[in-house]
Parts: structure tokens; C-alpha cells; sequence
């Protein structure tokens, strides 16, 4: 026997030595690290500070007019300021100014914007300004902003914010790009610059959508000097005007980003204006409170859902939007409400709905499915009653989107209370679409040819045309359908191959004419009016929004607009995705959105309940 | 052995330079910067990125251009994910948190399988032997994500939740310098689930090795000279395994610097592996190009490296 007791002893040597090992690194080291120590900045009061997460990997670059995705317009929001802002909160959206002194004025024909900005605010501090102070914003500022949108150098990603808007900007982007040297100097014939504070802007025709424009982080205020001196870097470098500034060291990419409290910023207040909602969960109480207020702001990134999802529970980031998975850990799926333990602890539950337009499309210059007789009308409008959006609702999205009427998303002017029209084509209602079928001279689809239907591959695409397909059936509708790439989806639409074809539209701005636009005539194919949808009644409409402003008058004509769109039925829809954000007790004052992304500035903390 | 050593870096030359050129090669197949741009880009912004990117000049000049950045260990092209961070400047960041993670794992792994592996070895066919088999299996059966996720919940949430021991981050990574309390912290809890996953293919691997080892004529042949049981086990049966299991810890040499894919992505830990998973998710071409040639550098090295510790540890193993 090899086992002696000299083997033995050194065996069980080796385990107690290797216990005492795991249990040091476990139980000891473990705890030495300490817990985040908020210190106090004078000693009078500890440091107000956030942690948020973010679900991404991150954003890409801070430099406006290199960003495009919401997690650079979040992260260039809290460094950088636009010219207007949204109001925080206010529902539906409205604009506010932001580095103006008052809401610029528009031209009586409607194509003149008279600016002015607030005198007296300054850029971040920095060593590109002489002797590392922030100087005043002025109206140079702001075209040579934009005007690096414009610069191919730049790689921009924005510039369809101002392709043909500005009189003469599309000609300067043309002559500059081509020349040696991109000269920032060079006039454009829109841009005039009265003096330090105000300047005009001439657009090249009535743009409803120019105000909200000028709210996207793209067309943010940014300093020559600091683009400048930093090229590439200033992506990494951010001098702006916004409430927080950010160092380079701050930022480590993929993993998590410090803001801090821009000392110098403009004298902004937590708004007085409110809705009523928001009192019941004291979001009006901080009115008045100078903004921002807390010093720093501690974004995470996460890749992955479970972390986040157990930093939050564990209270250590302040909100969280809610992954599919975890849905039914929170909420009662059916009534949607938060559970009751989750109540308890003080968590508030928000639902978002996003400005979605999910829908299925018709060709309408296809022989069989388009055109505007009445008898193509019905065979759109009985497809349309066959469908049953609310399984597909239950089946793939846990019930919890928006099915509505029309094409105008949740939470904008012209959107159909409870979502339903008067002339609603909600089905399922299968009578009804049988006797249009009848109508339109197809009883049980007799007649009727297969139909073309193409949609993008991936997700769960098959099975819900699958479910279509079934669905359609019970009126005697056949689809072919035509499962393909994006890029492909997109050919097929725009050279009209698809007579019927699946798509969605996420609004670029929360105004219903960005939605009312994808069916104005001149849009049409390869614009963005992919239904190659014509109605002069419908265009007429369309041109008359353009110049009005938000109000009661323009709300009327978005919802005639709407019920014209219904009743030729050149869709069949709609859907919208709802959000849902939980946020701990210890983050105050927060009021999700996703239309806008600096309303960190607003937000508070509460130590105690963390 | 230095001449040794010299010859097989001169024959890895050739070696090298065609992994480049395959990698180089293949990772242009499908355009990169369209890829990158994406479907709406248009040949304007095609043209200009081409131009800012060198990837306009002809196929033979990038890569000579790019073999001459690798020789100078010049690394200061940007990332196109990540404008204004050199891929080199990203690769130094990722390297000490991947480093953090998989030496204590390799270590603790492979000393606790050798161990056990002995142990093993030693027992052989008896229950003691059965038992370590079984968990070693078991341990290797189940997925590392169930290992992470578990280890998550429970490890981190559940105990601070329920007993009120803060002992793991979730996720993260200390954004100063690592301390031994902050690595502890931040880095223990993923470690011990790689040790956990590797235990058991490592266990069994050197159990198997240790078994042949015990039944070679030197180890009657020691029992015969009276030799104790831990000289029989530690002095004579170890070493002369040891080539298997520097054969075993090189092959996984190379990983400590790549990293842990899974482990950093779910625990937030900015290294290496996360670092190329992202890259490669963003399509960004430099990164992916300069990881490539980095990695093939290391596993030819280790290569080497492995030759050379066969000779140290085994004197019948010559260099030549």
C-alpha cells in the first residue's frame, strides 16, 4: 500500500493550506475594497451622484455631427446644448429654448428664422481657449457648427438633417468638399450673422421639421478651437456648453463614462410646467431647483441584460428599461401592472409607447392590390379587417405594443384617442372583409390571385407570416411569401416589385408630420413614401401643415389626413412598441423619455433610500 | 539554444507572413468599409473613407504598409468605432484585465487539476478515485454561461441581498488601478467560475497522464529502492509528466492575453476578448486586423516557447 501516512499528512497540509487560500481571497480581500465613498466637495454636504445605465456597448464619438445613434445623442446631450430643447415634462412634446433667449420668429412666407442668443454663456473650460477659460458662445458658433456638418473630412453622419433646407448650404457643401481646403469662412447664402447674438437662417422652402432639428444633438454648438486643436480626438474631447463636462480619462470605452457638474453653467431651473400626472409622483416638487443638480454622473455600460438587471435590483443604478425576459418578474403580464413586492420597495414603474409605425405596406401602383377605385379600395380594406393584430401582439411581442389606427404613433398631435378611429379597420372582423371581398368582386378570394407579400428575414419573421398567412386564409387571400435581406426588402419596395411588403418607421421627430410625409405624393419610391401613395386632397393637406405651427388648427388637419389614409387603406397597421422603465426610490425627479436625452441635468438623488 | 531559438523564429517567418496575408486577404473579401458604412452610405462618403483609411491603395501596398506597422510595433491607427483611440492605445488598456482573469484562473486551475489529477492517479479504481472523476465530469458537463449566470445571481446578488455579503461586483471593473482588495472584488467571482469549468477537463487530462506515468518500470523501480510516497509523487512522477503539462499550460498560453469572451462580456470586464467581440460586432477593421496579427505572433512564440521548456525539463529532449 503506497498510501502512507507521510502522503497523508502532506495531502491534508495541502488542503488546509488551499482552504485558508479560497477563504482569504473569498471572505477577506473581497471586503478591503471598500464601498464607493461619496465624498464631500467642501465638507458640507456629500456629493450628489448617479449612477445610470446604459444598454449598449456605448456611445461611438461626442462629436455631433459624428453621432447617430441614441447612445451618442445621450452621451453628447449631457456635454453639448442645442439652440431649442425639449421641454422636460411635457406631453406631447414641445420645444423650449435652450442656448436662445426666446423662440426664434419665422418670416411671414414662412422661410426666414429670426435668432437670438442668451448673451453670457460660455464654453466648458479648456486649454484650447487661452488661458484654458471658456469663452462666450456667439452666432459664428453656431454655423460653423453646423457647417461641419457639411465637411466630408468630418465623416459626418447628419447632414440629411440639412440636405436641401438652407439657401445655398447644399452648394457650399458641393464647392467646399471639392476644393483643397474646406474654408469654414466662405459664405452661405441663408446664413447671416447680425452681430454677437443674433443671426438668420433662410430655408429653402417652408420646413416644418427645421425646429426640431435644431433640438438633435447632431446640430449641437460646438467651438472652432476645440475641434480644431483636437481633430479626430474631439470625439473624445468634448467642449460644449451642456451641464456636464467629461475628460478623456473619464470615458473608457465599452465599459463606462464620469460626467461632472459643468460649474459654469447657464442659470436653467427645474421647470415650473407640468402635467397633472406628474404630481402624483412629486415630479413637479423640484420646480425652481437650479439645474444641474447632481455633481457627477456615473453612466454603465451593459452588454448583456442579467447584469443590468441585477444592478438595479441590487439599487445601484437608478433605473432600468425592463428586457423582455424579465418582464413577468415585475409586472402582472396581463394587467400590465407592477407587482405588488416590487411596489413595496418604493420602485415606480413607466411605460413608454415609442413613436412607431409598424405596418404592412401595399404597392398602390400594383395592378392587383393598388389603385383607388373602390373595388381596390375594398380588397385593401378586407385584408386589412382579416388581420388580427392583437394575436400577433400576444404571440410575439407579450402583448405588450400598441395596437392603433392610422399612422400616427402613441403620444403626438393627431393620434386617435384609445387608439381607435371612427372609420377604424381593426379586425378581426371577418364578416366584414368577407363582404368587401364580395364587393370587390372576389367572394372567398374567388378569382383573386396569390399575393406577392415580402418582409425582411430574421427575428421571427417566418412565423408571423406564417400567422398572416392563416390569418388572410379565413377569407380566401393566398400569400406567397418572399422571405429576404433588408437590402433586398428595400430593392423590392422601391422598384415596386413588392405588392405587398412588411415594414416599420421610428419617428425621426416627435411631430406627426414626419409619419404624414411617408405618404405625400412627391415621396414616393425610392423616397420615403414607399406605398407610392397619391392623393392630391391628401398632398394639399400635407402642404398646408408644413407652414403651421404646433396648435388646435394643425391637430384637425393631421387627424383629416389621418382618416384619409384609412379609408384607402395603402397600409395595414398599425403597432407601436411600449418601453417599460423601473426606477429605485433613491433617483428622483426622473420622467423617461426617448425622444430627448438631456434630462439627466434634472435629475436628483436620495442617499438614504438607496 | 539561442541558435535554436533563432532558427525557428527565421522559419515562423514564412509562417507569419502568410497568416497576414490570409488574414488580410480574407478580411477584405467583403468590402469593409461598406460593411462599416452601411447600406445607406453613399460613394462620397465611400470614396473619402477609402482614402482616410489607405484602404484605396492597391491590395500588395496595405499589406506591406501593414507588415512594416507590425515590425515597428506601430499600432497608432484609430479604431473606426472608437475615433480617436489608437487600436494600440486599446490594446494596452485590454491587456491587464484579461491578465487579471486568466493567470490566477490558469494557476489555481492548473495546480488544484495537478493535485487532483495526482490524487487521482493515486486512488486509481477506488471510490476516492470514482468521486473526483464524477465531479470533474459533472463540473465540465454544464454550460460556463449557466455557471455565469448562476455564479451572478447567487454569487453576487443573492448573497447581498439575503445575508447582507457585498463579497462579488456583479459586473464591472474598477476604473483606477487594480488593488488586491478592488481585483478580489471585481475579478474573484469570474475566476472562480473558470477554475469550476476548467477543473474538470484539466483534472482528467492529468489524471490520465499521471496513470500512465504510474505504471512505467522507474516507478516499481523507486518503490523497489525504497523510495517514500510523496518522493515517489512529487519527485519522480511529476517531473517526468511535466511535459504533457507544459504541453498542456503553453497550448493555453496565448489565451491569457485573448482572454475570456464570455467572462468579460458578462461581468464587464474590459479586456482583451470583449474588446475583439465588440470590434467585431462594430466591423471595426483595424482592431480586428491588429488583435489577428497579434494572436499569430503569440501562438508562434508559444510554440517556441514550448520547445525550449521541453529541453529544460526534460534533458532527453534535445535542440536542435
Amino acid at each position: 500500500m503506497l498510501m502512507t501516512t507521510t502522503v497523508k499528512r502532506h495531502l491534508r497540509g495541502a488542503a488546509v493550506a488551499l482552504t485558508a487560500v479560497f477563504l482569504l481571497l473569498t471572505f477577506v480581500l473581497p471586503r478591503a475594497h471598500g464601498r464607493t465613498q461619496i465624498e464631500p466637495d467642501s465638507g458640507e454636504r456629500p456629493l450628489k451622484v448617479l449612477q445610470l445605465p446604459m444598454r449598449t456597448d456605448g456611445p461611438k464619438s461626442l462629436d455631433p455631427v459624428r453621432g447617430s445613434t441614441v447612445y451618442d445623442n445621450r452621451a453628447a446631450s449631457m456635454v453639448y446644448d442645442t439652440l431649442v430643447q425639449y421641454k422636460y415634462l411635457i406631453r406631447p412634446p414641445r420645444l423650449e429654448p435652450s442656448l436662445l433667449a426666446e423662440m426664434p420668429t419665422l418670416s411671414e412666407d414662412g422661410l426666414t428664422y429670426h435668432f437670438v442668443l442668451k448673451p453670457g454663456i460660455t464654453f466648458h473650460d479648456d486649454p484650447c481657449f487661452p488661458g484654458g477659460k471658456g469663452r462666450e458662445v456667439v452666432a459664428w458658433d453656431v454655423f460653423y457648427s453646423w457647417k461641419r456638418m457639411a465637411d466630408q473630412n468630418n465623416q459626418p453622419k447628419s447632414w440629411w438633417l440639412f440636405d436641401n433646407t438652407i439657401v445655398g448650404f447644399n452648394r457650399y457643401r458641393e464647392v467646399q468638399n471639392a476644393a483643397e481646403v474646406f474654408d469654414y469662412d466662405a459664405p452661405v447664402e441663408g446664413f447671416k450673422v447680425l452681430n454677437d447674438y443674433e443671426f438668420t437662417v433662410t430655408l429653402t422652402r417652408p420646413i416644418q421639421r427645421f425646429l426640431w432639428v435644431l433640438a438633435m444633438f447632431q446640430t449641437a454648438v460646438v467651438p472652432r478651437e476645440a475641434a480644431e486643436k483636437y481633430g479626430t480626438r474631439f470625439g473624445r474631447h468634448p467642449v460644449g456648453t451642456g451641464a456636464f463636462t467629461m475628460a478623456e480619462d473619464d470615458w473608457v470605452a465599452g465599459q463606462k463614462m464620469i460626467f461632472y457638474k459643468n460649474p459654469g453653467y447657464r442659470e436653467e431651473f427645474y421647470p415650473l410646467e407640468h402635467m397633472p400626472e406628474d404630481e402624483k409622483l412629486g415630479l413637479h416638487l423640484a420646480a425652481g431647483t437650479r439645474v444641474p443638480i447632481a455633481d457627477r454622473v456615473e453612466f454603465t455600460m451593459f452588454v448583456q441584460d442579467q447584469p443590468m438587471w441585477l444592478q438595479f435590483r441590487s439599487r445601484k443604478i437608478g433605473y432600468t428599461q425592463i428586457p423582455s425576459e424579465y418582464f413577468p418578474k415585475a409586472f402582472l403580464r396581463r394587467r400590465q401592472q407592477l407587482k405588488r413586492s416590487f411596489r413595496e420597495e418604493g420602485i415606480v414603474a413607466h411605460a413608454i409607447p415609442l413613436l412607431d409605425f409598424i405596418f404592412r405596406g401595399f404597392n398602390m401602383k400594383d395592378p392587383l392590390l393598388g389603385g383607388y377605385t373602390d373595388k381596390q379600395r375594398w380588397i385593401r380594406q378586407a385584408i386589412h379587417l382579416a388581420m388580427d393584430h392583437y394575436e400577433f401582439n400576444d404571440t410575439f411581442y407579450n402583448g405588450l405594443n400598441y395596437v392603433y389606427d392610422g399612422p400616427i404613433p402613441p403620444g403626438l398631435d393627431g393620434f386617435p384617442p384609445d387608439g381607435l378611429s371612427p372609420n377604424s379597420l381593426q379586425g378581426p372582423d371577418l364578416e366584414r372583409a368577407r363582404k368587401l371581398m364580395k364587393e370587390a368582386g372576389h367572394p372567398n378570394g374567388e378569382g383573386l390571385p396569390v399575393i406577392e407579400y415580402y418582409l425582411g428575414r430574421g427575428g421571427n419573421s417566418a412565423e408571423q407570416a406564417e400567422m398572416m398567412q392563416r390569418q388572410l386564409a379565413k377569407i380566401g387571400i393566398e400569400l406567397n411569401v418572399h422571405l429576404v435581406d433588408f437590402s433586398t426588402l428595400i430593392e423590392a419596395v422601391n422598384n415596386g416589385k413588392a405588392p405587398l411588403f412588411s415594414f416599420a418607421w421610428g419617428s425621426d421627430y416627435p411631430d406627426a408630420e414626419n409619419n404624414l410625409a411617408l405618404f405625400y405624393g412627391p415621396n414616393e419610391a425610392p423616397g420615403a413614401n414607399h406605398f407610392n401613395y397619391k392623393n392630391p386632397e391628401y398632398d394639399a393637406l400635407y402642404e398646408r401643415i408644413q407652414v403651421m405651427p404646433p396648435g388646435p388648427a394643425r391637430t384637425v388637419i393631421y387627424e383629416q389626413m389621418r382618416e384619409i389614409v384609412i379609408r384607402d387603406a395603402p397600409y395595414i397597421g398599425s403597432m407601436a412598441r411600449t418601453r417599460f422603465y423601473l426606477v429605485n426610490p433613491w433617483l428622483k425627479n426622473f420622467k423617461p423619455s426617448e425622444d430627448f436625452y438631456n434630462w439627466v441635468k434634472y435629475l436628483d438623488v436620495d442617499d438614504s433610500k438607496r | 539554444m539561442w541558435a535554436y531559438i533563432f532558427r525557428r523564429l527565421v522559419y515562423n517567418v514564412p509562417v507569419y507572413l502568410g497568416i497576414i496575408l490570409f488574414v488580410m486577404a480574407a478580411l477584405r473579401v467583403n468590402d469593409p468599409i461598406w460593411t462599416y458604412l452601411g447600406k445607406h452610405a453613399t460613394q462620397e462618403q465611400y470614396d473619402q473613407f477609402a482614402k482616410a483609411s489607405g484602404l484605396d491603395k492597391p491590395f500588395l501596398r496595405q499589406y506591406f504598409d501593414f507588415l512594416s506597422d507590425v515590425v515597428r510595433l506601430d499600432f497608432t491607427v484609430e479604431s473606426w468605432d472608437q475615433p480617436g483611440i489608437q487600436v494600440g492605445k486599446m490594446i494596452r488598456a485590454a491587456i491587464v484585465p484579461s491578465l487579471a482573469l486568466t493567470i490566477p484562473a490558469l494557476g489555481i486551475t492548473s495546480f488544484l487539476a495537478i493535485c487532483v489529477g495526482l490524487i487521482s492517479a493515486y486512488f486509481r479504481g477506488r471510490w476516492m478515485d470514482q468521486l473526483l472523476v464524477f465531479i470533474a465530469v459533472l463540473g465540465m458537463s454544464v454550460s460556463f454561461l449557466v455557471y455565469i449566470i448562476l455564479g451572478q445571481y447567487f454569487g453576487a446578488f443573492w448573497l447581498k441581498q439575503h445575508l447582507g455579503m457585498d463579497l462579488f461586483a456583479i459586473s464591472g471593473y474598477p476604473s483606477g488601478g487594480l488593488t488586491m482588495a478592488t481585483w478580489a472584488y471585481y475579478c474573484l467571482l469570474p475566476i472562480l467560475i473558470s477554475v469550476i469549468v476548467a477543473l474538470g477537463y484539466d483534472t482528467r487530462y492529468y489524471r490520465a497522464v499521471m496513470v500512465e506515468e504510474s505504471n512505467r518500470d522507474y516507478i516499481t523501480t523507486a518503490r523497489a529502492k525504497g523510495a517514500s510516497g510523496p518522493k515517489i509523487l512529487f519527485v519522480h512522477m511529476l517531473k517526468n509528466a511535466m511535459i504533457p503539462i507544459i504541453t498542456r499550460i503553453m497550448i493555453t498560453l496565448p489565451f491569457l492575453i485573448t482572454g475570456s469572451i464570455l467572462l468579460e462580456m458578462y461581468f464587464n470586464i474590459p479586456g482583451m476578448g470583449r474588446r475583439l467581440i465588440l470590434a467585431i460586432n462594430a466591423k471595426d477593421f483595424p482592431v480586428i486586423q491588429a488583435f489577428t496579427a497579434i494572436f499569430a505572433a503569440l501562438f508562434i512564440v508559444t510554440n517556441i516557447l514550448t520547445d525550449v521548456l521541453y529541453a529544460i525539463f526534460d534533458p532527453r529532449v534535445r535542440l536542435q
